[in-house]
């Protein structure tokens, strides 16, 4: 194979950096956001009596866990620059895991608290299917190159945890101001609408932007956007669950019907409102930050980040502001009325953001199969022109899977898989460097393609 | 010459679609779809700042600006209540049990006499439950204890928070708070 045709396109960025400058912002967002939380568990500490004395004994873990990932992580630099990347990363995870714990068990203490620990366990699991089943479809969305568990997982631990805790305090005093000064009725609850529009869309939105500042590999298109986004609305929505479900259990049991009361909402907000309410605002977020990754003006990224805010804002503020002008009577139609109202209400913009999502994928996959081609004719082996109808088809990558599997049984579908999922990163590099979006070294390209020419041993061609 | 011209305006105003179609030179730089998923993103964005604007002219229609009068409404204040004999009970509370019965007592006599006013009491999901007027205080002054009444269907109050306001209204909407009480009732 002469050089000429060997088309690998040349490295987008010249000059690669170990850090990139959108590490420094994600810093300044991740300092902002701790800062914040330390603010808002001294407050809940303070004004929050129910919770000092069980917090202390179980927040003890989250307490070592934070202090052991503090000393791994000072050692780290002590270490030479090979061990140092995996020192940091334990210390990291160990940080990571400790602030989680802490903000679980104050949120658990502070949504949960009115019903009793029993109703919010049984809460718990009843929400956790349904936000599984929702976490599963929403990672299957994109059906090109499928986003890892770890990440999805994260984005909906921080939905749950990490912005309910962000907003709990902007809510509260927003709330206390606006019912100490408006007057009730429909002015109150646009008021309140507002808030909760403005304050948890941000409080969701910040988890997408980090995952775009610093999972940058891992963060493609506006698929993947979307996916992070619904994932984060989805963990938000699990908890928020919970704490409606606890508190209207905790209203209307001494009444006889709490059980129905709390069922309701699981209905509402698990069933009918699991991808209509929270999954498709953050979508939005998510959308935007996707559709920036790949603009080439510094305006368009800032007007397609500041857009995705702005329509989540407005479709969480228009569910909350006039969800009392569709009201739902106490009959047998109530049901079919509570389908209606969220239908009317959420589904058009559940609708704008699947379009925004077939079209993505659409996009993606031209990229993708463009790129296939480009790879095929270098003749550097990492794909051959035989595979390239394979790979641009996920019906024909499953066929081709079950295949192995017919012959070799798990191991070979596993290792088909493997062989598959390596061949689309290194087409999605290829797609990202030719469009110059991209800020990894030509070298992780290669690494690539020898990773895929290094599993073909082990899988043969289809 | 003019013909180049009117084929280049033409190229350029055609849709990407066509451009590729008419023109090979076209297809060697295609149209980047990631403009149309922007471009769809920036309509959804102007639909969502006009639901913004009608929920923030919304906001003003119901809290008008420049309708503070500086008149305050005396809420003497919130106490248990008998309503088999309509009077209040005890001294003023800010608490009570859900099967406790309770009434906001106030003094209309303080207000000028031409204001249309009323007071109503709010429930923690912003139902109305308990009200009197709108009139004016005059009309208003036997009625100056305002109880809660338990919705139909339920044995007690439920719990949470209750507002009680006593309202200047104007055009038959309610525009300024002239006295306001919260009050916990337990779980």
């Amino acid at each position: 194979m002469s050089t000429s045709t060997y088309t690998t396109p040349p490295a987008a960025n010249p000059h690669p950096r170990l850090r990139p400058g959108r590490y420094g912002i994600a810093i300044a967002v991740a300092a902002v956001v701790v800062i914040t939380l330390i603010i808002s568990s001294l407050l809940n500490y303070v004004y929050l009596d129910t919770i000092p004395a069980r917090t202390s004994l179980y927040g003890l873990l989250a307490v070592a866990l934070i202090a052991l990932g503090t000393y791994i992580g000072v050692r780290a630099f002590t270490r030479d620059r090979a061990s140092r990347r995996k020192h940091l990363i334990r210390a990291g995870v160990l940080l990571g895991l400790g602030t989680l714990l802490w903000l679980l068990v104050i949120d658990v203490f502070v949504f949960t608290q009115a019903a009793g620990p029993l109703i919010a366990a049984i809460c718990a699991v009843a929400c956790l299917p349904t936000t599984a089943f929702g976490l599963f479809v929403v990672r299957r969305m994109d059906r090109n190159e499928k986003e890892p568990w770890r990440l999805v997982l994260v984005a909906a631990a921080w939905g749950a945890i990490v912005a309910t805790s962000l907003v709990i305090w902007g809510e509260t005093i927003w709330d206390r101001i606006a019912q100490s000064t408006l007057v009730p009725g429909p002015g109150l609850d646009a008021s309140t609408a507002f808030s909760a529009g403005l304050l948890e869309e941000l409080a969701k939105g910040l988890a997408v932007v980090l995952l775009f500042l610093v999972m940058r590999n891992d963060f493609d298109d506006v698929v993947d956007g979307i996916v992070y986004g619904a994932a984060v609305g989805l963990g938000f929505n699990f908890l928020e669950s919970i704490a409606y479900m606890t508190n209207m259990y905790a209203i209307f049991s001494p009444e006889g019907y709490g059980g129905a009361a709390a069922g309701l909402q699981w209905y509402g907000r698990q069933v009918l409102g699991l991808f209509f309410g929270h999954a498709t605002y953050t979508a939005f977020i998510g959308a935007g930050l996707g559709i920036a990754r790949q603009l080439p003006h510094k305006r368009q990224k800032a007007f397609a980040i500041v857009s995705g805010f702005l329509i989540a804002i407005a479709g969480h503020f228009s569910w909350d502001a006039w969800v009392q002008f569709f009201p739902i009577d106490n009959t047998l139609f109530g049901l079919v009325e509570m389908h209606l109202r969220t239908l009317i209400m959420t589904g058009p913009f559940t609708a704008a953001v699947i379009a925004l999502l077939i079209f993505g994928i659409r996009y993606e996959a031209m990229g993708l199969t463009d790129q296939f081609r480009k790879e095929a004719t270098t003749g550097s082996g990492a794909i051959l022109p035989e595979e390239v109808p394979i790979l641009s088809s996920p019906w024909r990558r499953l066929k081709q899977r079950l295949r192995a599997f017919q012959r070799g049984g798990l191991r070979a579908y596993l290792e088909v898989a493997r062989l598959q999922t390596a061949q689309l990163d290194l087409a999605m590099e290829r797609w990202h460097r030719e469009r110059q979006e991209i800020d990894m070294p030509l070298e992780a390209e290669d690494a690539l393609r020898q990773r895929v020419i290094q599993l073909r041993h082990w899988v043969p061609a289809a | 010459m003019s013909s180049v011209a009117f084929d280049q305006a033409t190229f350029t105003l055609t849709t990407p679609g066509q451009s590729i179609r008419l023109c090979p030179a076209v297809s060697s730089a295609p149209y980047d779809q990631v403009q149309t998923l922007y471009r769809t993103l920036l309509v959804f964005a102007t639909v969502a700042v006009l639901i913004l604007a009608v929920g923030l002219v919304e906001f003003v229609y119901f809290e008008p600006p420049g309708q503070t009068t500086g008149v305050k409404a005396r809420i003497v204040g919130v106490y248990a209540y008998d309503p088999a004999t309509g009077t209040t009970l005890g001294t003023d509370r800010s608490a009570f049990g859900r099967s406790e019965e309770f009434a906001a007592v106030v003094d209309w006599s303080g207000l000028p006499p031409n204001l249309n006013v009323g007071a109503r009491w709010y429930d923690g999901f912003g139902t109305i439950v308990g009200r009197v007027g709108p009139s004016t205080p005059a009309d208003l002054g036997n009625f100056s204890v305002v109880p809660v009444i338990t919705p139909p269907g339920l044995h007690h109050n439920l719990p949470g928070q209750y507002t009680f306001v006593v309202e200047r209204l104007q055009g038959g909407l309610p525009v300024e708070v002239l006295g306001r009480r919260i009050v916990l009732v337990e779980r």
